[in-house]
């Protein structure tokens, strides 16, 4: 079937949200759900107080232990490429153009890197000081 | 002609009317999201005071009693879990399990999430 | 005796550069009708300025698609009975996400364009069709038998999906369910067509287009499908020949 020359092409392959981010999208997901159950477990439940990490000397106490500064960088990491790459997604759908939509997406990476770069100092701060 | 798609008809992703049950989860879903993405940057910003000491941390702690603040930290939680419970029941669908039943498994998971969320409202206000 | 109730139908009224308005027209109906019987009355015996589409009146050519009382429907299908009551207003409005032409009738050519774009089949053999109620007596040697595809190409589904509303540029329900009908290891070219930014990954999951669909597509399902399909071809590619 020949098609009018006079309609732009709807939709040809171009990079962006392809499966890849998608597939980021979906993946951090599942783990998402394992931190923060346990984020929220440890917020409101352990502690001096057994109402959750409310004082200052209770989260140092359980930053002592070297797993929990690890499981909080791989929170940190996950939840902050999963909510760009959705804040991205949201955009899209905005229909921006091809530039408006390069200018996000770099300062979406540098939004993400520079948010984990900071939660990693914070974390590794939070383990070196002792109780 | 004022009927065709346009950016400036993203109020439309958040109307209600004339959808059904799986378009409402997809307007709870963007909503939490959105929320949660907010909390994030807001929460890493204030964890700072951790690095500060305890004088500050006590501080931003003695805060969180506020009746406002706590119902905030309600909400976020609230949302964590929708949006979370819901993420799963996207994830299931996507790979083909449960599409035919998406109704059911968004009923049944907000049923789930209301539980949790009612266990974590008591926890907070009466724990 | 037939049943007779009294409605007023309420029609959304839009020409040239006019601001949408509504017209109400009231009516004697027969419940049983349909909504476009009670559309097909304005234009017949009160307002002949009234603009709709229409053709088959059995759910076949996929023209008939309005929003009754806000919902997508196949109006030649769709019992007054089942979306008012006796004495109250019925309101008719033309599809959302499409250019309104005139008052009901609104331009469907971009969403025609993209169902030609991912080569949708109007007919396909009878053995790659999935079928609501399969006759158990079908002859076996039967690729010689075709069948009209299900989707009517009537659009409710892009009327209803939420992501449609903004973007112009996505594929949208009906055409990413077409896609997933030919299939790519039938078309290998359709994974460039679905697997980009308005593809396949735009779908939010709201499955608004399975619940307006008048036919047996339920596109919702076929777009997770299409999903398995395109990661199946990748990986085919990464590990298979490359
Ligand atoms: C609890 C575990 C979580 C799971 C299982 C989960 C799952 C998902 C899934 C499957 C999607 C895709 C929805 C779509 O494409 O329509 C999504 C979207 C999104 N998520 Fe999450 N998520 C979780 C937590 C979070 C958190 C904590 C945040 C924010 C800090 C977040 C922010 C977002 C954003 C911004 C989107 C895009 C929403 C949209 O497109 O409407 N998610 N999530
Ligand atoms: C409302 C309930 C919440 C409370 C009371 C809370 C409290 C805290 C506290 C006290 C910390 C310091 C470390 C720790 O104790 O684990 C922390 C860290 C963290 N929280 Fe939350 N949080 C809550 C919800 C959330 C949500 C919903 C998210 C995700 C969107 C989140 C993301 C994070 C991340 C990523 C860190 C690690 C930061 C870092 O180590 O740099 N929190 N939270
Ligand atoms: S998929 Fe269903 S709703 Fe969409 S155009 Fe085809 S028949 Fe109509
Ligand atoms: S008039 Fe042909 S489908 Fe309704």
């Amino acid at each position: 079937m020949t098609t009018p020359t006079t309609f732009k092409p709807v939709s040809a392959p171009r990079p962006g949200e392809n499966s890849t981010l998608w597939l980021i999208k979906i993946a951090t997901g599942p783990v998402l759900v394992l931190v923060l159950i346990l984020h929220f477990t440890v917020n409101h439940y352990l502690g001096s107080m057994s109402s959750g990490l409310m004082t200052y000397d209770d989260v140092i106490q359980y930053f002592q232990n070297p797993i929990i500064p690890a499981i909080e960088i791989l929170f940190l990491i996950t939840v902050v490429s999963h909510c760009l790459i959705g804040l991205r997604g949201i955009i899209l759908d905005l229909n921006p153009s091809r530039s408006v939509l390069n200018i996000t997406t770099w300062a979406l990476v540098i939004l993400g890197v520079s948010s984990v770069v900071y939660g990693i100092w914070l974390a590794l701060t939070i383990a070196s000081k002792s109780v | 002609m004022n009927n065709q798609p346009s950016a400036n008809k993203f109020w439309a992703w958040f109307n209600p009317m004339g959808r059904q049950v799986g378009g409402w989860a997809f307007i709870l879903n963007r909503i939490t999201a959105l929320g949660l993405t907010f909390y994030l940057f807001l929460h890493l910003i204030v964890l700072n005071q951790l690095a500060q000491g305890p004088a500050a941390y006590g501080g931003f702690i003695a805060l969180t009693e506020n009746p406002i603040v706590k119902l905030g930290e309600l909400l976020v939680v609230a949302a964590a879990i929708m949006h979370g419970l819901n993420g799963i029941r996207i994830i299931f669908t996507s790979f083909g399990i449960g599409v035919t039943r998406q109704k059911e498994l968004f009923y049944g998971f907000m049923v789930v999430a209301l539980v949790a969320i009612l266990f974590f409202a008591a926890r907070m206000y009466m724990g | 005796m037939t049943e007779k109730w009294n409605i007023t139908l309420r029609v959304s009224r839009q020409k040239d550069t006019e601001n949408q308005h509504f017209d109400d027209f009231k009516m004697e109906v027969n419940p049983d009708e349909y909504v476009l019987d009670a559309v097909e009355r304005v234009w017949a015996f009160m307002d002949r300025t009234l603009c709709y589409r229409h053709a088959c009146h059995h759910s076949t050519c996929g023209a008939c698609g309005m929003r009754v009382n806000g919902v997508e429907k196949l109006t030649c299908i769709t019992p007054i009975r089942a979306v008012t009551s006796n004495g109250a207003t019925l309101k008719v409005e033309p599809l959302r996400n499409f250019p309104v032409v005139s008052d009901l009738a609104v331009d469907m050519g971009a969403f025609y364009r993209k169902m030609e774009v991912v080569s949708a089949r109007a007919v396909l053999p009878i053995t790659e069709a999935e079928i609501e109620n399969p006759a158990t007596n079908w002859p076996q040697n039967d690729a010689q038998f075709l069948r009209l595809s299900d989707c009517l190409e009537c659009g409710l589904c892009i009327s209803a999906c939420p992501v449609a509303a903004t973007s112009p540029e996505y594929l949208g329900p009906a055409p990413l369910a077409a896609a997933q009908d030919v299939g790519i290891h039938r078309n290998p070219e359709l994974l460039g067509i679905v697997d980009c930014e308005d593809g396949v990954w735009r779908c939010h999951s709201a499955f608004e287009c399975t619940a307006v669909c008048p036919s047996f597509v339920d596109p919702a399902r076929r777009i997770m499908a299409l999903r398995t399909q395109v990661i199946g071809a990748k990986l085919g590619k990464l590990f298979g020949k490359a």
